[in-house]
């Protein structure tokens, strides 16, 4: 399958759809270059500028989609409710491009032609280490970056609001290995550094429960062929594949792992940023199974988390691109809302010192999956996780949440 | 070829001539351009994002002149430029983070050290092999070797793999740290100068008369006792020197570097300003760059085209080489003047 071709596809119909929700939300798409979408009504202090730098385009695309989408609904919110202490939020919106190249120069249009008074997004860790040092150090911009990685990120200024690995792999692991019985693991993984030390801390957490990792392998992102991986998985006996191959690289691992008849035989695949956006990436069939732990699925019962989905749907009817936690949909939503708290804790400041000192020790009461709260000094935040499994039935498939943790710490900075 | 050869050679004969009387428009050409390029940081004083712009269009029009030496001026046709760019963008980006240093007075040199190394080591595989090499061999070579480095580096945990270099120390020159802006843009564009003008030296002298020879009829050349792929050589090393400078101001400059930096995509992008611009003058890749980066700044904001701007950019691109094979240039400057006149004047006034 051809990733970047499908997520250009989905990207230009989901543009024309998007284009009509957003006149009827009564947002006004500017002319001048970018994304921008203004408020409706204005104040003497000036909106409240949001830049929000996402993969649109691209191999993730998919993902950036979703993200977006979650920024304008969660804007939207706070603006219908009067914008944060009177002042309303304009968003801007730049093209990361799936390509940490490009996104440099995107992200410099945010900062020194829109003088955003906050960035939020990448996803992929290359993308956040390409572009934190233009927002942070060169822009001096407050950056929050909302997706599950690998940890290690305590820059001042950069706020972390997705799962940090202690949060998924200490109750992952220990479940797989305790309750499924799975004690063989392989660590099939993409070359960068999300993979890298979130593998180093995976493996500690195995070895620590008496497991084995057969193998920890990392190629390239565009790697198609793994057919000297699956026949190690086969002859190393491997009961459980840790996979940290992401797209463009997933989808033919995935396909030939299935074929392979890994899960048939009782193997079980666990990836730990799959969502329900991503299942946009395969053939159900090859679904069933999956283990996943994040801070959100649909299938969470909590009624602030449905209130925020039907929102979601009325929003964007139809959409490809979901309100999910993989995809940093629920680190943006938690993002954005933090802001909001932190902003309102300065009194309406938007001096970047005041509102990090702020953000620092930010409390939400609700949010997807459940509250979160930033750990003072540390730059992540504590967060409800789930573990869920993926069911599939007659071509569709969905998550079945089997166990919850309330308000794992982050363990890092 | 060989109709090519009689028209250039008598052209040439006739600029001779009548060099006194005809009209110039190439310096005149150059001059705008200069003047333009020093004004840009003052006319766009207030837009940072623009003079962040320019600075990269500076820097790439260095890298397009290097390609220009190569093929406009030597028929090399090198894929590989974005090798030598991309390899020092990565050296100074790694004496940044690992030596803690990033003075330009040192950096930038060792940049083009590497450039002029790396092209040394590629010249001597494909261009000083006992057998002449076709231009597809070399075409090919190039490309080989600059799909091979982006291939190495996305696999190398030393350089980031897929990761790339992110967080670049700051250029420095002293104890001033150059952030994108003004000063920036002002190194980049005193290195564009420099190297403008040796390379002007250089194609003009009598060395650049044997390249004109060579592009006319190597074979003829090589019969009169030239050995023409040492001057291949000769212009293909001071080319990779001049894309390891553009290439570290780059890394620089955008404060990151990657395995797309060194790879197939980026030569091809110099093939195209090269084209666009002019090929076979130095000013025609500086247009075609600005003009390019321009177009793509302004098709790729405007909204009503967000989703396929780099197709329009591509027709564009598309009919400008199709219909006008001598580029943008070539629609002001004539032929003539293009090819120019060799050597040290004797007897003009």
């Amino acid at each position: 399958m051809n990733g970047t071709d499908r997520a250009r596809g989905m990207g230009r119909r989901r543009f024309l759809s998007g284009a009509g929700a957003l006149t009827a939300a009564g947002w006004i798409a500017g002319f001048a270059g970018g994304w921008v979408l203004r408020p409706r009504w204005a104040h003497a202090a000036g909106p409240i500028k949001m830049g929000i730098a996402t993969d649109i385009t691209g191999a993730i695309a998919p993902s950036g989609n979703a993200n977006w989408q979650v920024a304008q609904f969660a804007v939207e919110q706070i603006n219908a409710a009067g914008g944060i202490l009177g002042q309303p939020i304009e968003l801007y919106l730049e093209d990361t491009a799936s390509d940490p190249k490009i996104a440099v120069g995107n992200v410099r249009k945010l900062i020194q032609e829109r003088k955003v008074d906050v960035v939020l997004g990448g996803i992929t860790s290359a993308m956040r280490q390409a572009i934190k040092d233009p927002i942070v150090n060169r822009g001096r911009t407050l950056y929050i970056y909302p997706q599950l990685y690998e940890g290690q990120e305590c820059t001042k200024f950069l706020f972390n609001t997705g799962p940090s690995p202690a949060q998924q792999c200490d109750r992952l692991i220990p479940y797989i290995m305790k309750t499924l019985g799975k004690k063989r693991f392989a660590m099939p993984s993409a070359n960068y550094v999300w993979p890298q030390l979130l593998n180093k801390y995976a493996r500690k957490v195995i070895e620590a429960n008496g497991g084995e990792v057969v193998f920890e392998e990392y190629y390239p992102l565009d790697q198609a062929e793994y057919s000297a991986t699956i026949s190690k998985i086969k002859d190393g006996k491997v009961d459980c594949v840790f996979n940290t191959i992401i797209p463009p690289g997933l989808q033919p691992f995935v396909k030939q792992l299935y074929e392979s008849g890994f899960q048939k035989n009782g193997g079980v695949l666990s990836c730990v940023y799959y969502d329900e956006n991503l299942l946009n990436y395969h053939p159900a069939n090859e679904m069933e199974g999956l283990i996943s732990c994040l801070d959100y699925f649909q299938a969470v019962n909590d009624p602030f988390s449905q209130t925020l989905q039907q929102g979601y749907a009325k929003k964007f009817p139809d959409t490809k691109y979901l309100f999910t936690a993989g995809s940093a949909a629920t680190g943006m939503y938690r993002g954005v809302k933090f802001y909001e708290e932190a902003v309102k804790a300065t009194g309406g400041k938007l001096g970047r010192e005041e509102v990090a000192a702020a953000l620092d020790h930010a409390v939400l009461s609700e949010g997807p999956g459940g509250g979160a709260a930033m750990v003072p000094g540390h730059y992540h935040a504590k967060m409800n996780m789930y573990i869920a499994v993926c069911k599939s039935e007659a071509g569709k498939t969905r998550y079945d949440v089997i166990d919850k943790a309330d308000m794992v710490d982050p363990r890092e900075c | 070829m060989g109709v090519a050869t009689t028209r250039g050679a008598a052209q040439a004969r006739k600029v001779r001539g009548s060099r006194k009387l005809a009209f110039r428009v190439l310096p005149v050409v150059e001059l705008a351009a200069l003047v333009s390029l020093v004004a840009a940081p003052f006319v766009l004083a207030e837009r940072a994002a623009l003079v962040t712009l320019m600075t990269n269009i500076v820097i790439l029009s260095l890298f397009a002149i290097s390609f220009d030496l190569c093929w406009g001026f030597s028929g090399i046709m090198s894929f590989g430029q974005a090798l030598f760019f991309g390899a020092a963008g990565y050296v100074v980006a790694l004496v940044g983070r690992d030596l803690d240093f990033s003075q330009l007075l040192g950096t930038l040199p060792l940049a083009m050290l590497i450039g002029g190394l790396l092209s040394a080591a590629l010249a001597a595989f494909l261009l000083l092999g006992r057998k002449t090499p076709t231009s597809i061999f070399v075409a090919f070579g190039t490309l080989t070797g600059a799909y091979a480095a982006e291939r190495l580096v996305s696999g190398w945990h030393y350089v980031g793999a897929g990761n790339g270099l992110s967080s670049i120390k700051l250029m420095a020159f002293g104890g001033f740290e150059f952030v994108e802006g003004a000063a920036f843009y002002s190194v980049a564009l005193a290195a564009l100068v420099l190297v403008y003008a040796a390379s002007r030296v250089l194609v003009r002298s009598q060395l650049g008369l044997v390249l004109a020879g060579m592009r006319q009829n190597e074979e003829r050349l090589a019969f009169f006792g030239y050995r023409v792929q040492v001057f291949k050589a000769i212009v293909f090393i001071f080319a990779g020197m001049i894309a390891g400078l553009s290439g570290a101001l780059y890394s620089y400059h955008q404060g990151f570097t990657g395995p797309s930096n060194l790879g197939p995509g980026l030569s091809t992008t110099a093939v195209i300003y090269c084209l666009f611009g002019g090929s076979g003058t130095l000013i025609g890749p500086v247009l075609g760059t600005v003009a390019i980066e321009l177009l793509s700044y302004v098709l790729a904001d405007t909204d009503a085209i967000r989703q396929f701007w780099p197709v329009i950019l591509g027709v564009v691109l598309l009919v400008v080489v199709m219909f006008q094979p001598t580029g943008l240039l070539g629609l002001i400057v004539s032929a003539r003047e293009r090819i120019g006149s060799f050597g040290v004047r004797r007897g003009a006034r």
